[in-house]
């Protein structure tokens, strides 16, 4: 976790347990005056409870409405006392959390930025490097009449240049339904996340709507790696083709998926420990003396 | 009276040939309700001896006090065609069967209950069109004749009241002539002006001479056609019936000397009409009325009528009426021109399928329904609720478009809100009962095949007001219907007593059922709205409530109507709203829609399910749109379908379609409610000129969207001018032309506009036409009257918005303190939410 101190801190709180504070972090958390965990693009794998337990200090959950509609009680009298932010993962990475930083800018209340482990770097576990990595995208939950496609494009444009993509998969913490919304009505459907399975659904069905021909095209045998509850104990990670993926259960969220670009012999070997079917092994060996 | 037994009748309606389905629709008090008394004596098939009394269709204790119909009513009717007369059926019918069955629906002439005549309308093939020859066409017949014309419903017309022309006004023969000749013409010119030409109906205006058109009196039990003098004549003049008919009507002359036809009038020669139909009835009516018994009963006597003893004691009126009912029955000449001009089940299903059915043109269903198969999957569709005499029970009243429907079938039941291959508003159950609905009484029936009209028992508690049934898995809705009127006028209503405030709830609910049109709404604040289509649908609506529905004492505050919220400029800024996490922009205009675009939508000659290309050619041929934009147009709104317009004018936006159902659902959001009292919006477009987007998608997702696009259409519409618009009735008046002063006086003092003023025909009669804000017709009725002696009953009916001069947002002016006194009432924040709130700043 990370955390924006706001004279105020942001900042990260690591991505697994409450331990994965930093110690500069822990010292900020227990000296401010509020704490407040951004609880809604992301989620700790342990709860709110725990982290009050090690911290020794009561946290206050943050929901989009108050991060983004409420943020004059966020920054109550935090040009005179220090207020901490907590982030999951880092305050700048995946989630960023600069529209605060410029409303605290602009009120005259200086902020620091405590930087952690943010998924962007700590998908370097599946062994792909980070060098390699194009623009990251995020995989949205499909509606009824709402489906769209643009990550599919920004990763064959990574896949044209030889780059990896991580996709970033949707986490639907406390949304209302469009009824709700209207009606101004504080109903919110249950938290929901996208699983690597349903997102290597989504993509096939891409896939088949678009039958693209060029080389670099993703198809149903391509590769992925999907990753779930990176940082915590129970971490996994698998390589499979995306026909496999969408039938592969990764457990409990938060998942990620990651598609390959062009691979150093080095990357494949670091697959093949993640790879569970014999089709994946063969494929990941033989490309590799080709 | 017919008497049958149920499986006499079942068999019948297995001959979809020889059924037709009719409504009777007219203007208030043009005499529907008595005309069909007269049918129903002659020809009603019901099962225990009601014989005798009046007003048969009218069921409820209050029409038959007020002498109004107020929900429409089915009555069954059989009729036995004679062989000779087969041949005059135009359309495919059965050589060897002549009995026919006719499923007649009253239907109810005020216009507050135009809603009743719409579901009455929908489940027939055509209608019996009833005027009044003194008033003539009046408008609540033109809104009726309009609608029965767009859902293609084939018209035949009844001059009614001659007694009165003949009696009261003592028309000479050519000018009631020239009354029948000026209605017709009348009647043709909104055929013409709303019937499609060359549409699949073929030609529906109406002719006497194509025996289209009936004469006579629904008081008095006489009418006749031209076939039935034709018939009489043929001996004389030796030409067979049809060409004689053509003789009877228009500018035929006959000259007695040479025995010629011509078709202008010339020395010696006389009208065909007047002369042979006109003056044999003038004559009977003038010695009935004047001159001693026994000239009467000699003349009638000659006529081939047979009257009893004691019918021959009568004199004056009674023995005319005796008379004329003996030589020409209206029941004998309605049926005959019912049974021969209008379409069969068959014949207009054929045509009507097309615009009853919303799937595919070429699936099973609409093929079934084309063809009214009864093999094919079941297909109807219930158009009113009918309430049982079991307290908050309905009977679902409607058609049978295809298929069989039994008893114990089970069927999917889906509501308005059905989509095919979604699980919302459907019900799969079983039908507990089919009945056959005669007036005020029902019959158990087993099965009721395609073309026929009943009720159901035991899907009531699955639909609020109309639905379709089917059998078919992959069955589309049938259209839902279109009103004429819409619910302009509204009352909030309160239980005296607090604690029956759930029966208050339950009552509501029924009354929603029980009534095509009426709305019955929870606002925020808590408040119950009852929304009707004028002051007596209320009146009857909340009588209603009280007596039947809920049972209990209510209070109910003083009527209100509502508005629309619509701008006069174009926003004087480029509006702009960010998303929440800022990262997503939105810029807006708004601007009014040109003069007339807003109706053009509500009458859907532009329409959200138009061919693209076609409407951008049509927008701006006839308002000016640039063809481009115009080409662009991303929906309407509120509802999809309202009159307000969101046209993307953004040059080259990348994903902008991503976030087009989430813009799209902000706008049907923000026009349903608007900013300034959360009315529906009216005549806005809505410009997108331009967008910025987060560079990935899980940040622009409709909880980002949607409010924002909502923001920004509302600082739109508050930087261009906000207007409100209030309802406008188009006011008819009939009074005697020494009441008119007291008319303007009333009309002035409510901010009517007299725009039509002008005598009846010959008669001291006057019809004033004017504009009339609804807000100010409370108590307008009663008004009229004390100022005019009783003398003026008008007509209200909705016609247009029209904008209420002042600035909402200035709580001084009249739409300003409508605002206040509409956000109060609503439990909304006072005073307008600032332009801040919805405007960002780069």
């Amino acid at each position: 976790m990370s955390c924006i101190d706001l004279d105020q801190n942001h900042f990260g709180l690591g991505l697994g347990d409450a331990k994965d504070i930093t110690v500069k972090g822990l010292e900020i958390v227990r000296r401010a005056k509020r704490v407040y965990l951004e609880a809604y693009t992301s989620i700790l794998t342990v709860g709110k409870e725990a982290l009050e337990a090690y911290y020794g200090r009561k946290v206050i959950l943050a929901d989009r409405e108050m991060v983004e509609q409420a943020s004059d009680e966020l920054m109550a009298d935090s040009d005179i006392e220090d207020i901490a932010f907590l982030v999951v993962g880092d305050p700048l990475g995946a989630t960023t959390h600069t529209d605060l930083i410029l409303r605290a800018t602009e009120k005259g209340i200086p902020y620091h930025v405590i930087h952690n482990a943010s998924i962007i770097n700590a998908i370097g576990c599946c062994g792909l490097q980070l060098y390699n990595y194009g623009e990251v995208v995020s995989i949205v939950f499909w509606s009824d009449d709402w489906k769209p496609e643009s990550f599919y494009d920004k990763i064959l444009t990574n896949k044209k240049r030889g780059l990896h993509t991580l996709c970033l998969l949707d986490i639907k913490m406390k949304e209302q339904t469009i009824e709700n919304l209207m009606k101004g009505r504080p109903v919110f459907e249950p938290p929901r996340f996208l699983s690597a399975s349903l997102a290597a659904q989504q993509l096939l069905e891409i896939i088949r709507n678009r039958k693209e021909k060029c080389s670099s095209a993703l198809t149903a045998d391509s590769i992925c790696v999907a990753v779930a509850r990176v940082g915590s104990q129970d971490q996994k990670i698998v390589a499979a083709t995306l026909e496999e993926m969408s039938t592969t259960d990764m457990g409990t969220p938060l998942h990620s998926l990651v598609i390959p670009g062009d691979m150093h012999p080095l990357e494949r070997q670091m697959l093949l420990l993640f790879a569970e079917s014999e089709k994946i092994k063969s494929v990941l060996s033989t490309e590799d003396t080709s | 009276m017919v008497n049958f037994t149920v499986d006499q009748i079942r068999n019948i309606m297995d001959n979809k040939r020889n059924i037709r389905n009719m409504s009777v629709i007219a203007h208030v008090d043009h005499g529907k309700s008595t005309l069909t008394d007269s049918l129903v004596s002659k020809a009603g098939i019901i099962a225990s001896a009601k014989a005798g009394e009046t007003r048969f269709t009218d069921t409820r204790k209050d029409e038959q006090e007020r002498c109004i119909t107020i929900k429409s009513t089915a009555i069954s009717l059989f009729y036995e065609l004679e062989k000779d007369d087969m041949k005059y059926i135009k359309q495919e019918f059965d050589p060897e069967n002549t009995h026919f069955l006719i499923n007649l629906i009253d239907s109810p002439g005020h216009v507050d209950f135009s809603s009743e005549v719409t579901a009455a309308l929908r489940v027939t093939d055509g209608a019996l069109v009833v005027v009044d020859c003194v008033s003539g066409v009046c408008v609540q017949t033109e809104t009726v004749l309009r609608q029965a014309i767009a859902e293609r419903i084939r018209p035949v017309l009844f001059m009614n009241k001659m007694d009165l022309a003949l009696l009261t006004l003592q028309l000479e023969a050519e000018d009631l002539y020239q009354t029948f000749q000026r209605i017709i013409e009348n009647v043709n010119v909104i055929v013409g002006t709303y019937g499609e030409d060359d549409g699949p109906m073929g030609n529906i205006q109406v002719d006497p001479k194509n025996g289209t058109v009936g004469f006579g009196s629904g008081l008095h039990g006489w009418a006749f056609t031209l076939k039935d003098f034709a018939k009489m004549y043929v001996g004389k003049f030796k030409i067979d019936e049809a060409s004689l008919m053509k003789r009877l009507w228009g500018n035929q002359f006959y000259n007695n000397k040479d025995k010629k036809w011509y078709k202008e009038q010339t020395e010696g020669s006389v009208r065909g009409f007047t002369n042979y139909i006109l003056k044999p009835i003038y004559e009977i009516f003038n010695t009935c009325m004047t001159k001693s018994k026994e000239d009467a009963v000699t003349l009638v006597e000659k006529l081939g009528v047979k009257l009893t003893a004691e019918e021959k004691e009568s004199e004056g009126k009674p023995l005319l009426k005796t008379v004329m009912r003996k030589w020409l029955p209206a029941g004998d000449a309605m049926l005959q021109m019912i049974v021969i001009h209008l379409p069969s089940p068959v014949t207009a299903q054929k045509y009507r399928a097309e615009l009853l059915y919303e799937g595919p043109f070429d699936d099973e269903c609409c093929t079934a329904i084309k063809a009214c198969d009864p093999k094919g999957p079941l297909m109807m569709y219930i158009s009113k609720m009918v309430p049982t005499s079991d307290k908050g029970r309905f009977y679902a009243f409607g058609r049978v478009f295809s298929g069989i429907v039994a008893t114990g079938q089970k069927v999917r039941i889906m509501g308005p809100n059905y989509l095919p291959g979604k699980k919302e508003d459907l019900y799969e159950k079983t039908i507990q009962r089919t009945i056959l609905m005669m007036g005020r009484y029902t019959e158990s029936i087993e099965d009721v095949p395609c073309g026929n009209i009943c009720g159901l028992v035991g899907v009531d508690q699955f639909l609020v007001k109309t639905g379709t049934i089917s059998t078919h898995k992959d069955a589309h809705n049938m259209r839902v219907m279109k009103f004429s009127v819409s619910p302009v006028v509204r009352v909030a209503v309160e239980c005296k007593n607090p604690s029956e405030l759930p029966k208050l709830v339950e009552g509501l609910k029924r009354l929603a059922k029980s009534d095509p049109m009426v709305q019955c709404i929870i606002e925020e604040s808590g408040e119950h709205i009852i929304a009707g289509a004028g002051e007596l649908h209320l009146e009857i609506c909340l009588k209603d409530l009280e007596e039947d529905h809920a049972g209990i004492p209510i209070k109910v505050s003083e009527p209100v109507v509502s508005y629309r919220e619509t701008v006069s400029a174009e926003s004087e800024i480029m509006c702009l709203a960010k998303s929440p996490n800022k990262h997503n922009r939105l810029f807006m205009k708004a601007a009014p829609l040109p003069e007339g675009c807003a109706e053009a939508i509500d009458k859907g000659d532009v329409a959200p399910r138009q061919e693209v290309k076609e409407r951008a050619r049509f927008l701006s041929e006839k308002f000016d749109f640039d063809v481009t934009e115009a080409r662009k147009i991303w929906c309407f709104g509120p509802e999809g379908t309202g009159p307000n317009l969101l046209i993307d004018c953004t040059k080259a936006v990348q994903y902008l379609n991503e976030i087009k159902d989430s813009v799209v659902a902000g706008f049907q959001w923000a026009t349903k409610e608007g900013v300034l009292c959360e009315e529906n919006m009216r005549g806005c477009r809505f410009n997108l000129y331009d967008v910025t987007l987060h560079a990935d998608a899980i940040h622009r997702g409709g909880g980002q969207i949607i409010p924002t696009a909502r923001r920004v259409l509302y600082a739109a519409a508050l930087t261009a001018e906000p207007r409100l618009l209030e309802p406008v009735y188009l006011v008819e008046i009939q009074c005697p032309d020494q009441a008119v002063g007291g008319i303007f006086g009333v009309l002035n003092r409510r901010r009517g506009v007299v725009f039509d003023n002008q005598q009846i025909g010959n008669t001291p009669q006057i019809t004033v036409k004017a504009h009339m804000p609804v807000n100010e017709s409370f108590g307008f009725t009663a008004d009229l009257r004390s100022n005019t002696g009783g003398q003026a009953f008008p007509q209200c009916v909705f016609d247009h918005w029209q904008i209420l001069p002042g600035d909402p947002k200035d709580p001084a002016t009249k739409p300003g303190q409508i605002v206040i006194a509409s956000r109060k009432r609503k439990g909304l924040k006072e005073g307008i939410p600032p332009l801040d709130n919805f405007l960002d700043k780069l």
